[in-house]
């Protein structure tokens, strides 16, 4: 039972990673490989303020939000006020500066041996302690994310999204800010990512650079492709599969020194033949 | 004298990392696609040389070898990958993706047959110092500086003096205008991308030879070398030539102050400063 609980608040922090970058690949058609690193600073800061007991869980959260969203605008709209392959470069950089921050600031990560002993999540006075509690706060936060999900996507600014992804051209000349929907994009996944680190630092109570780096970029991207873009039902379904794989894989017997690389190759196998013949994913729309 | 010895050492990085900019740019600029996978053809290169190197091939055939399998993989990205998802219409976000698994696997795969650890080369030779005015130099590092100019030499030459050179300018101009004079983009693309992957083989055995080799060393390298792409102006092949030398002497520079473990940050920081500025780049082309 604490095991199905434990893949489930998983699996929960992982479809809040999945609507942000679901957000930002799938509606507003901007390639990132940098969610991983997003996701990252907001696991550090909320752990970094639960350790040191400067503020509580919920102000936690809002802090680590807060500082995701300004670290995308702050790397967005640079590079998207040229063209959409600089930030390909930007998010490349940003994934492997963020990679050797997390190794190397050892004072405010604990670098490569990572952070132990972050504390349990605590609402108004209340600490979670068990899995069940922590199951039942992932939920909700998911309930919420998928939520405001589906209210953007309705709203005319999720229109406004999904017609500059169409035909960038035709918006800008029906008078439309291109570049500042796109950066309020990035801003809103930033925040998702955001809070998906800190649930996920808390639940787990140890997090290390391994899980923040572009491997786990590209699984970010591997949920939203496989999942299906621009759908709630894709976005839940991608992270629920990819992360039963690993599970999957110790029943098929391969030698425990590459099974990090036959995950990430399966990763990869997946991206290619899902662009190839199913680019709207088992449950998306086009992407 | 360190400053001094530091500069060579830049000189002789950038000069190989010239090469990885100058075949990035050129199939950049001609296919429009960012290949990203093309730091999997560096890695494979060192990989397939390393593998004749330990059983004792001729240095000759192991170069030759390589370069052959290097362009046999480019020509099978292109034509296999690209080329289908070209005639799907498949927007550059997807191409993108598709790309990015292709480097997934290519890792991977190697990661799983050599292992995730360092190799060293299996050279006595490569090893060996020379001291020339108080600057201490590899023989390794002596190839890499001659092998480079001449490859970039070479180049300049083939894309400004032969016919194919030519006919490949012409596509990457207007591809459109080209089809008309019956050259087929689709074919040259296959070509250029041949022709890049042989020239990003180079410094693809030449690094390793210096550094030993691992399979997730190849993102560093390009990433670095899309931002002197860029920084020199896309479709100028000496631009990225020298601004690539450039960010390398200014690396290795910058360990007299700051720690090696922050080169990257100094990378970024030179692309976010011509982002800005002059996001053209330093030898763009006039339009």
């Amino acid at each position: 039972m604490d095991f199905l609980f434990s893949y489930i608040a998983l699996a929960e922090v992982y479809v809040l990673l999945g609507l942000s970058t679901n957000l930002l690949v799938g509606i507003a058609g901007i390639f990132s490989v940098s969610q991983a690193a997003v996701f990252g600073v907001g696991a550090y800061i909320v752990a970094q303020c639960l350790m040191t007991e400067t503020m509580g869980f919920v102000p936690a959260m809002l802090v680590a939000s807060l500082a995701c969203i300004a670290l995308n605008v702050l790397v967005t709209l640079p590079s998207l006020r040229v063209s959409g392959d600089y930030f390909v470069v930007t998010s490349f950089g940003i994934q492997l500066l963020a990679t050797a921050v997390f190794i190397n600031w050892t004072q405010g990560t604990g670098g490569a041996n990572g952070l132990p002993g972050i504390p349990p999540p605590d609402l108004f006075g209340f600490a979670l302690e068990s899995n069940l509690h922590l199951v039942m706060l992932t939920t909700v936060a998911v309930a919420l994310g998928c939520l405001a999900f589906r209210l953007i996507m309705r709203a005319p600014f999720g229109r406004l999204l999904r017609a500059i992804r169409e035909d960038e051209l035709a918006v800008a000349a029906a008078g439309k800010g291109v570049l500042q929907a796109k950066v309020s994009a990035a801003a809103l996944a930033g925040a998702f990512a955001g809070s998906a680190g800190g649930l996920y630092a808390t639940f787990l109570s140890f997090i290390d650079p391994v899980s923040f780096d572009l491997d786990a970029s590209i699984l970010l991207l591997t949920m939203v492709v496989v999942g299906g873009a621009r759908t709630l039902a894709g976005s839940i379904i991608g992270p629920f599969l990819l992360l039963a794989l690993p599970q999957v894989l110790t029943f098929i017997d391969i030698p425990t020194t590459i099974a990090a690389s036959a995950r990430q190759l399966i990763y990869g196998v997946l991206l290619i033949a899902f662009m190839l013949f199913r680019p709207q994913g088992l449950a998306g729309e086009k992407l | 004298m360190l400053a001094l010895q530091l500069l060579v050492n830049g000189l002789v990085t950038g000069s190989a990392l010239g090469l990885v900019a100058i075949s990035f740019s050129l199939i950049y600029s001609t296919t429009k696609i960012f290949h990203v996978a093309h730091a999997g053809v560096y890695t494979m290169a060192g990989y397939v040389a390393w593998s004749l190197a330990s059983r004792g091939a001729p240095d000759i055939v192991t170069l030759a070898v390589t370069v052959a399998a290097s362009m046999a993989m480019g020509a099978f990205i292109q034509h296999q990958l690209y080329a289908r998802l070209e005639r799907r219409r498949a927007t550059p976000l997807v191409v993108l993706i598709a790309s990015l698994g292709a480097l997934a696997v290519m890792q991977n795969v190697i990661a799983a047959i050599y292992s995730p650890n360092i190799l060293q080369f299996p050279v006595p030779w490569g090893s060996k110092m020379v001291v020339l005015g108080g600057v201490r130099l590899t023989w390794t590092q002596i190839l890499t500086v001659i092998a480079s100019l001449a490859a970039y030499g070479a180049t300049i030459w083939f894309f400004h003096r032969t016919i194919l050179g030519k006919q490949i300018r012409a596509v990457a101009s207007n591809p459109f205008l080209a089809e008309i004079t019956r050259l087929y983009p689709q074919r040259v693309y296959v070509i250029v991308v041949a022709i890049g992957s042989a020239i990003v083989a180079l410094p693809g055995i030449l690094v390793p030879l210096d550094l030993g080799l691992q399979p997730y060393s190849g993102v560093t390298p390009l990433l670095t070398a899309t931002i002197a792409m860029i920084a020199g102006g896309i479709g100028s092949i000496t631009g990225s030539f020298v601004i690539a030398i450039g960010i390398a002497v200014l690396q290795n520079l910058s360990l007299l102050v700051i720690p090696g473990e922050w080169s990257i940050g100094i990378t970024f920081f030179i692309f976010v400063i011509f982002m800005l500025f002059r996001p053209t780049g330093l030898f763009a082309a006039a339009r």
